[in-house]
């Protein structure tokens, strides 16, 4: 799953970064605490959270990210997204909650593993 | 009957020198090369930058009781008199308290108001404005456009926040240069081949993580392994973090040499009383602020201990703290030409 299906999938809207990024998401966190972020081992992850702040996208760049995605369409700040261009963090907004959000990412990921 | 002096705006500037000789900001203080910035700051800011636009005002035939409402309700002291724009007079605390002395507060406030203000102009440089505070015993004085209208009220206090705030940016421009001076590669010695060092700012949570993530940049322009140099910037971020949240402000520093990355980060105080707590999960200091912003959850220290192979922190309350991360690395390949950069 790429970010363009990411942003069909939570019926979000990308804010920033490229849209047309190739990168594969192999794990979803979300957290709004960004040290618990900080821990996670996983590769390639999306990060969901309703943390709406710079801090969310350089703790998203530190551990490699795939992406963002901010949670119900919460208002982004010019220099979240001139953050998240410049370190080439794709942003998406969600109007879904952070448990909807989940959910729709597991139904997706099942029905990827099946084809 | 009112605090007010007769006098009567001017209007004419007079020499700067002089008006920085006589403010509290004196010339002496502001003497050496240090006043330059200053000097800018209190010319480039005009009143109408740091005046409050929003401002109470009562019309002339409205009465001492009603301006005396306004005042308590609104915790002021003195409210201009004005309609349409137009400023007619100040009623103050002392007026009021003159009426009710005299049984005067179902009269008009224009029977009691001061008319004859001493007013600043919106275009008026700060300096000016320094000028009149030290010269008036007031606390404050309405501010009137080119036509004469009123647009704002300034205080002392709407001044030195103004002026602490561009200082704050100012300071932090020097820093980030002066850290800029110090970042140039240490002298190439048998082991050390880059260095580079970043000031961290006290509160500073917008430009907090900038330093972790050129750490990041930089570790994968010298393709150091992946997974290390994930874990160099996690412990990066969190130091970095903890210094703009928990101390004065400080430095992060980077050294890579031929088998080791380290990472160390030395705040100027406040230390920390008791080591062994403030490395333990969960513990914390932090704000609810701090918390707002996805950090404060006392989990830095010990998320950097966890990811580096070498953890050691000192610290002396009232002085600094020091914390170092090494890190091994599984492969660095040195970048052309020897092994300095």
């Amino acid at each position: 799953m790429t970010i363009a299906d990411v942003v069909k999938v939570l019926n979000g809207k990308l804010m920033a970064g490229d849209g047309t990024s190739p990168r594969v998401v192999g794990a979803v966190v979300a957290n709004d605490l960004m040290s618990d972020v900080l821990l996670t081992d996983a590769d390639d992850v999306l990060l969901l959270t309703s943390l709406a702040s710079d801090q969310a996208i350089r703790t998203a760049h530190i551990v490699g990210a795939v992406g963002v995605v901010i949670h119900n369409a919460k208002p982004l700040s010019e220099t979240m997204i001139k953050v998240a261009n410049d370190l080439g963090i794709p942003l998406v907004s969600s109007p879904l909650s952070k448990y909807d959000a989940c959910v729709k990412m597991h139904d997706a990921f099942l029905a990827e593993a099946r084809g | 009957m009112s605090d007010y002096s007769p006098t009567i705006l001017q209007g004419q500037q007079t020499n700067d020198d002089e008006i920085l000789a006589k403010t509290p900001l004196d010339a002496k203080a502001l003497g050496g090369d240090s006043s330059v910035v200053i000097m800018e700051l209190l010319q480039r800011f005009k009143v109408r930058d740091v005046m409050k636009r929003q401002v109470l005002s009562i019309p002339r035939k409205a009465t001492l009781r009603e301006a005396q409402r306004i005042l308590r309700e609104n915790h002021i002291s003195g409210l201009p008199v004005s309609e349409d724009g137009r400023l007619y007079g100040i009623i103050s605390v002392n007026d009021i308290i003159n009426g009710l002395d005299h049984g005067w507060m179902d009269d008009t406030v224009d029977m009691h108001m001061a008319s004859s203000l001493v007013v600043l102009e919106a275009g008026m440089p700060i300096s000016f404005a320094l000028r009149y505070f030290n010269n008036y015993t007031y606390g404050r004085f309405p501010v009137l456009d080119s036509n004469r209208q009123l647009v704002g009220i300034i205080s002392q206090r709407d001044v030195m926040r103004a002026l602490l705030y561009e200082l704050s940016v100012e300071i932090r421009k020097l820093e980030r240069k002066t850290a800029d001076k110090v970042a140039q590669p240490a002298p190439p010695s048998e082991t050390h081949f880059f260095r580079r060092e970043w000031a961290v700012v006290h509160n500073d949570l917008t430009g907090a993580g900038r330093a972790a993530n050129e750490i990041k940049q930089l570790l994968r322009e010298k393709k150091v392994d992946r997974s290390v140099a994930r874990r160099i910037a996690v412990a990066a971020y969190e130091l970095e973090i903890n210094i703009c949240i928990h101390s004065h402000g400080g430095v992060l520093v980077m050294v890579i040499s031929d088998n080791a990355v380290t990472i160390t980060a030395k705040d100027r105080g406040p230390g920390i009383p008791d080591i062994e707590w403030a490395c333990r999960d969960g513990t914390s200091t932090a704000n609810d602020w701090i918390r707002s912003l996805g950090f404060g959850a006392g989990m830095g220290l010990s998320n950097s201990k966890r990811v580096a192979d070498f953890f050691e922190i000192e610290s002396e309350v009232g002085k600094f703290t020091k914390v170092t991360c090494a890190f091994n690395l599984k492969k660095l390949e040195a970048p052309a030409g020897g092994t300095a950069s």
